[in-house]
């Protein structure tokens, strides 16, 4: 039991922290855990584990959310631009205002962005694990990207050093 | 003509290796003339690599301690539980994702209404043919053994109903009282574990209990008391855990 929560701890709780953000990680992640070693028997092995283990994740996550009344989430009115760093600071100053942009986009987009870009699951494993269409999950997707280049202001890639 | 619209909701797959040739090649030929397109297929690429690049977070130190906690404190809960629902649990794993105990006592409410109003209606209508004008016409192929007094009214199916209702609202109230018994053989526990304790553990310990006690005691009945009841719980499994008394006791795995 233990080796497997070593195995998924860093993924389960960096997903939470990312999907709820780091107040309430802690507590989606603890459910999570506690729902994949009372459910790991009636497993049925339908899917990867990892598929299972993240599904529950994010479900936990989302669910969590819902109960909170969707505080941290925003609506299209309250996107609004991330003030841009100095061009001198670079990638360090980029990882943190892609956290800040994250925690500000719909839950939705939060999971698919977290699951596709950032633990770099594939789009069948999204789909599985969010019980959508692979379809759905690439338009998903794109729509998060979107909203995240809106939040994060035009000429990112100046910022982070990419060759124009 | 592709228009920078169509170009940049392709972008994304073009950038995750996903688009055909003949695709990929469309859009290779519309960035390399559109500057606005380039700009935000640049963007995009470096949100993407951003995002991948992303450091991973540790969780806490207390996670591990918590998921034992609270694991110990679902088995404690089952131990409690009647043995019909043990084996609904077990046939039906669904009800794991069953509606809340509010929204359950809610339905049961409605469904009784409903069904209540269903068959009441029938009933009524018989009660028409009791009139005396309705015996005079009755039909002939009446049996003869048919009643020609209004039979008693039959009684009321929301009797029944009710009880079942009055069965769902007791819920709560049994919920607070399964917490309560936890909570004291959790205390029990604890208190025989607190002899080998520091006094400075014994003293936050018994603050931390105090002050979760009162929040018990100040939360009315229901969800939120339950609530503090669930904390005060998971506080007494975690200085359990700690000692590891309920590992050596075998109550954890």
């Amino acid at each position: 039991m233990e080796v497997l929560y070593h195995q998924y701890k860093r993924r389960v709780f960096g997903m939470a922290h990312r999907i709820v953000g780091a107040s309430d990680a802690e507590e989606v992640a603890q459910e999570v855990f506690v729902r994949v070693f009372r459910g790991l028997a009636a497993f049925r092995g339908d899917s990867a584990l990892s598929t299972w283990i993240y599904r529950l994740t994010v479900n936990a996550a989302l669910s969590h959310l819902a109960r909170r009344g969707r505080r941290h989430e925003v609506g299209d009115d309250g996107l609004t631009e991330l003030p841009a760093p100095p061009v001198t600071e670079r990638d360090s100053a980029l990882a943190t205002r892609i956290e800040t942009a994250l925690a500000q986009l719909p839950a939705g987009y939060r999971a698919i962005l977290v699951l596709h870009d950032v633990e770099g699951l594939s789009h069948e494993e999204c789909a599985a694990i969010l019980e959508c269409r692979i379809g759905t999950c690439k338009s998903q997707l794109h729509k998060a990207r979107t909203r995240m280049r809106a939040l994060l202001g035009p000429d990112i890639a100046a910022r982070v050093g990419h060759a124009p | 003509m592709t228009t920078c619209q169509t170009i940049q909701r392709q972008l994304t797959a073009y950038l995750d290796g996903e688009l055909a040739d003949e695709h990929g090649s469309v859009v290779r030929g519309h960035l390399r003339e559109c500057a606005g397109c380039r700009q935000v297929a640049r963007d995009e690429a470096a949100l993407r690599d951003g995002l991948r690049t992303l450091p991973p977070i540790d969780p806490p130190a207390t996670l591990w301690a918590g998921v034992q906690a609270q694991l110990a404190a679902a088995e404690v809960a089952d131990a409690h539980q009647p043995h019909w629902r043990r084996i609904w649990a077990r046939w039906t794993p669904w009800t794991r994702w069953a509606p809340t105990l509010p929204q359950f006592v809610t339905g049961g409410v409605v469904a009784a209404a409903a069904i209540a109003m269903v068959t009441w209606r029938p009933h009524r209508s018989d009660e028409s043919p009791a009139s005396p004008a309705a015996v005079v016409v009755a039909p002939a192929s009446v049996p003869a053994t048919a009643p020609l007094h209004p039979q008693e009214p039959p009684q009321p199916v929301s009797g029944g109903t009710d009880d079942v209702t009055a069965d769902l609202l007791a819920e709560p109230a049994r919920t607070t009282a399964r917490y309560d018994q936890v909570i004291e053989e959790l205390m029990k526990l604890a208190r025989s574990a607190r002899t080998g304790w520091t006094d400075e553990r014994k003293a936050a310990f018994d603050a931390k209990i105090a002050g979760l006690r009162d929040e018990v005691m100040r939360a009315g009945p229901g969800r939120l008391q339950q609530r503090a009841q669930r904390a005060l719980i998971r506080a007494l499994q975690g200085a359990l855990v700690r000692d590891d008394i309920v590992l050596a006791s075998g109550g954890m795995r």
